[in-house]
């Protein structure tokens, strides 16, 4: 496939597709055009009994006919059926009930901690962010896909100012002292690469860079010392079978536009 | 013998300018906004709010405020904030919110999500808190804000258990598609944690972009779900959730929403904001300061 066949955000919506299986269970929240066009083209070309749900609309399983861009959008309830939002928070208490969190942040650390909280100490912030949400449930809601459309040593630093999304924590003690019926963070992805969690340390681990990023490029934007393998391979282009699928969703170009 | 069919009901349908001086006082100790993101925010009764200078001492939003808190926290009228979330979603922060929060102009009661939804549901119900399930802790938020966030030991395990505190508004104000005059009245998409504020208020306004006299006769009472005996008012308001959505009727306004954060941008701007769509004129001529034609354009195919 040639090199502008695709954009570097359909890419990012083919990546995280790939990540979700049959049958399973997945949620999000605010500003997921991403994740919702991922889920929707996932039924389409490999997971037709994925069920997602979309923010605070309630919405399980909408059409995304055609994809919008707000999460509680009223096109969103052209789905399988809706719940109201106060059964949705129940459920994400459960512990068992989702199989994949999709979250983000303003900084995600090392650990996979999020902040959608400050930049900056809470008492004198430097910029206030919008608010935290439904995040505190990353770690009782299965795997956790963490991704970014800005991936700079701003964004990706070693700790997080604020942990308002609970990744590894401080690392391999405290997480496993905690006892959480989630796995916690499994995928992050930005528009440089796509990087899972070194099982023993659990610090972020490059998976593979995007076609024409180096991985001195991902290293250099990166604000804390990654895990770096030895092979590294490119992730994977989008498939034609993808482009047509993610396209059909999306026909508006919002994913395709966004980067 | 006494009474008969024909016994007349109160209707509960009002102008905007009676049902907030009327049903709010001049300082009102706790004020839920309904309407999630962009979308079915009470803009109609919140405009009326800041009209009549009411004073604010908490500002309770759903679990992702929008332009509903923003404008208010704007204006200038709010002493704090209990939210989990204001900003304009994929449109980008809340400006004035923001600013208010990094001068300290307003007292943030910054929480999560469950902590509004159990909030609702323990102050609707009497309830004397609601538990969080185990590992919602493990967060900053209990750190910094040790007053919201209170543990007590589990009964039944004997482990320490995080608490969300009742949370009961003296008002709410909230937007349905469609209502009796008696308060009956409909959620047409989402209904969000707006029939919960409704369940957990004092004083419950409504706004609706229709009455509908024969509701429960028109959807059948088991879809209309906010009963008239927790409705103090109803404000007929088409239009009034501009420029957000009202779920089944229009979409929201991006470009107005988009005009609003650039007016946030000097004082002069932003008085002149205010002045065009809000303080200066009445609620009944919103409509036309925004243009029929501008709405017409955003309205839902299957609207009424």
């Amino acid at each position: 496939m040639s090199e502008k066949a695709y954009s570097i955000s359909e890419l990012m919506a083919c990546v995280m597709a790939r990540h979700l299986k049959d049958g399973e269970v997945a949620v999000m929240g605010a500003v997921s055009m991403v994740p919702m066009a991922a889920c929707r083209m996932a039924q389409l070309t490999h997971a037709p009994n994925l069920y997602y749900i979309t923010g605070g609309s309630g919405a399980v399983n909408p059409q995304l006919d055609p994809l919008v861009f707000s999460s509680c959008d009223d096109d969103l309830l052209r789905a399988d059926s809706a719940l109201a939002l106060p059964d949705v928070i129940l459920l994400e208490g459960h512990g068992k009930r989702f199989d994949v969190f999709f979250g983000g942040g303003l900084q995600i650390d090392k650990y996979g901690n999020c902040n959608l909280i400050c930049i900056g100490d809470y008492e004198k912030p430097a910029l206030k962010g919008p608010g935290t949400v439904g995040l505190p449930f990353l770690p009782l809601a299965g795997r956790v896909v963490i991704y970014t459309t800005s991936h700079n040593a701003r964004t990706l630093i070693e700790k997080v100012d604020f942990n308002s999304g609970p990744g590894f924590l401080d690392g391999p003690e405290s997480w496993a002292k905690k006892g959480f019926p989630g796995s916690g963070p499994s995928l992050v992805v930005t528009p440089l690469c796509a990087m899972d969690f070194d099982e023993e340390t659990k610090v972020m681990r490059l998976k593979s860079v995007h076609p024409g990023v180096t991985v001195e490029q991902v290293v250099e934007n990166t604000g804390f010392q990654l895990v770096i393998p030895d092979n590294v391979p490119t992730t994977p282009e989008p498939t034609e079978t993808e482009l047509k699928f993610l396209r059909k969703v999306d026909p508006k170009g919002i994913v395709k536009n966004l980067l | 013998m006494e009474g008969s069919d024909k016994m007349e009901r109160t209707s509960k349908v009002m102008s905007v300018k009676e049902a907030i001086s009327r049903y709010m006082g001049d300082s009102c100790d706790s004020l839920a906004i309904g309407g999630m993101h962009m979308h079915n925010n009470p803009m109609a009764l919140i405009r009326e709010v800041i009209r009549q200078h009411k004073k604010i001492k908490r500002l309770i939003t759903s679990p992702s405020g929008s332009i509903n808190a923003e404008i208010l926290v704007g204006s200038g009228h709010v002493e704090e904030v209990l939210t989990s979330y204001i900003g304009l979603e994929h449109l980008g922060l809340a400006p004035k919110y923001r600013s208010a929060v990094e001068k300290k102009q307003i007292k943030l009661l910054e929480c999560d999500e469950p902590h509004i939804v159990y909030g609702l549901q323990a102050g609707a119900g009497g309830l004397p808190f609601i538990p969080y399930p185990k590992g919602m802790d493990a967060t900053d938020l209990p750190k910094v804000n040790p007053e919201l966030y209170r543990f007590t030991t589990n009964p039944y395990t004997g482990e320490q258990v995080m608490t969300a505190a009742p949370i009961k508004p003296s008002v709410a104000l909230i937007h349905c598609q469609e209502a009796d005059p008696f308060g009956n009245a409909i959620f047409l998409g989402s209904e969000f944690t707006d029939r919960q504020m409704i369940l957990a208020s004092d004083v419950v306004i409504l706004q609706v972009e229709k009455i509908v006299p024969n509701l429960a006769e028109k959807y059948g009472a088991a879809r209309v779900n906010v009963p008239g005996f927790l409705v103090s008012a109803v404000v007929e308001a088409p239009f009034g959730c501009h420029p957000t959505s009202s779920h089944g009727y229009y979409t929201y306004d991006e470009s107005h929403l988009k005009g609003y954060l650039k007016a946030c941008k000097t004082a002069e701007s932003y008085s002149e904001y205010f002045n065009q769509f809000v303080t200066g004129i009445a609620e009944e001529d919103y409509a036309q300061q925004v243009g029929k034609e501008q709405l017409e354009k955003l309205r839902k195919g299957g609207a009424a």
